[in-house]
């Protein structure tokens, strides 16, 4: 592909037509939260072997029976996902963080509280250079 | 033979067995709003009636997130899935852009998109000032619901606009009082005028018969594993033909409330609403209607979100997987 197409790609990526739509309209983020039959979501963060957060990281939140949900870390090393249908156990939902020159070291996963239900789950993913 | 060839040879046969159970890992990609909508009906089927694994493929479903109709070609390119579903305005305008993503197979056609409003409003004339909640601006959602305001003499400038992918979120804005009124699809538009909504007007009102979504791949991708595509696009002309069967209509049925979590009379009715004379809102067997693409660039380009003479049809459209399977 060439150079010029490649870059007009990536500007239509980063500009879609909603970022170029009218002054009457509004990303209504409120209402786009968790729905009724949402589950617990999925954040935390991406670090490498001397605890630096680590960017652009792909997290994936992997159900048992396949279906999975992809994100990358922000320059914080952050992530955050949405979480599966509300009948998903979170404890089958399996955190693993990918970045090229970079093999996972491991996943930490912080307990649940111990009351009340699980609304969030949080990890700490550790990556190491290859 | 010498013991251990025979030996080596079991083992090769019991590890190709394994391969072969487990099946060739496909990724596909959908947007979460689509995950929970009827949008994922045909690939869901798939997957429930085993129709992926007769074909020898491990399917995975894969949500990008932040996702939307615009982020799913780029996760073709940036390695997260394989195969992707896909709006075929959002195709379009990627292909335009550099991509070499392609339609392979048809998923949905010409849809119902409902407008539907709080009880108290009366006709759409009466939603000037009022909060609409629209899908992306760049999507033939958002066209066919313009066309059909215009119908009625509101123009978007008329009304204060949000932007909200997905018929779950819109109906939920809906619901909350956030919005005055939202399309929706099925069957959510069916559960909502039960809970006392008013329809206002139906896009179909507004707008021909268009492609609405595609399963897409790159390529180049598809050049590289032909088979693979192949074998996918079988089983999802066989999803299609247990869609269409009478004798399926109880599994089609659950796989919808599952999918969306309504009762199944509602599901019951979004099926027969499908299935009228006249309505093509499924393909027969995830064939492509290059003349519905065609409609889809005419909308784009009356838009305004193509320049220059509009390109052909043919060129975001790769048939050589559903020919080899002999669907098209």
């Amino acid at each position: 592909m060439p150079a010029a197409k490649v870059l007009a790609f990536l500007v239509a990526l980063l500009f879609p037509l909603h970022a170029l739509a009218g002054a009457n309209r509004d990303r209504g983020q409120d209402e786009v939260g968790p729905g009724p039959d949402e589950g617990p979501s999925y954040f935390g963060v991406v670090l490498d072997a001397v605890g630096k957060p680590v960017d652009d990281a792909r997290v994936t939140a992997t159900h048992r029976d396949g279906l999975a949900m992809v994100t990358r870390s922000n320059a914080a090393g952050a992530y955050k996902l949405p979480g599966f249908n509300k009948k998903f156990n979170s404890d089958d939902v399996k955190i693993s963080c990918a970045k090229p020159g970079y093999r996972q070291m491991r996943v930490f996963r912080h307990p649940p509280p111990r009351t009340g239900p699980v609304r969030a789950v949080e990890t700490e993913c550790r990556l190491q250079k290859s | 033979m010498p013991a251990a060839k025979v030996l080596a040879i079991a083992a090769l046969a019991a590890a190709y067995g394994a391969s072969w159970a487990q099946g060739t890992v496909l990724r596909y990609g959908q947007a979460l709003s689509a995950q929970k909508s009827i949008y994922s009906l045909p690939v869901t089927l798939a997957e429930r009636e085993g129709l992926f694994r007769r074909e020898g493929i491990d399917f995975r479903v894969v949500i990008p997130v932040p996702g939307g109709a615009d982020r799913m070609i780029a996760a073709l390119h940036d390695d997260t899935v394989d195969l992707t579903h896909v709006a075929t305005p959002f195709l379009v305008r990627a292909a335009i852009a550099g991509s070499d993503a392609v339609a392979i197979a048809a998923e949905f056609n010409d849809p119902i998109y409902s407008l539907v409003a709080r009880p108290e409003i009366a006709r759409i004339a009466d939603l000037k000032g009022r909060v609409v909640a629209l899908a992306d601006p760049g999507g033939s959602i958002t066209y066919s619901m313009r066309k059909l305001l215009a119908l009625h003499g509101v123009r978007e400038s008329d009304l204060q606009v949000k932007t909200i992918d997905g018929t779950p979120a819109r109906l939920n804005c809906l619901r909350r009082g956030g919005c005055d009124a939202v399309p929706l699809g099925q069957p959510q538009d069916l559960v909502a005028q039960a809970e006392g909504y008013r329809l206002l007007g139906v896009s179909n009102d507004a707008v021909p018969a268009h492609l609405y979504t595609v399963t897409a791949a790159r390529r180049s991708w598809a050049a590289a594993n032909p088979d693979l595509v192949v074998r996918y696009v079988r089983a999802l002309s066989a999803a299609f033909a247990t869609i269409h069967d009478p004798a399926k209509r109880g599994a089609v049925v659950a796989a919808i409330v599952d999918i969306t979590s309504v009762p199944p009379a509602i599901a019951e009715q979004a099926l027969e609403l499908y299935s009228r004379p006249g309505r093509k809102v499924l393909p027969s067997r995830g064939e492509i209607d290059v003349k519905g693409l065609e409609r889809v660039i005419a909308f784009m380009g009356e838009a305004g979100q193509l320049e220059g003479p509009l390109p052909e049809a043919g060129r975001f459209v790769d048939l050589t997987y559903l020919r080899r399977a002999g669907i098209q």
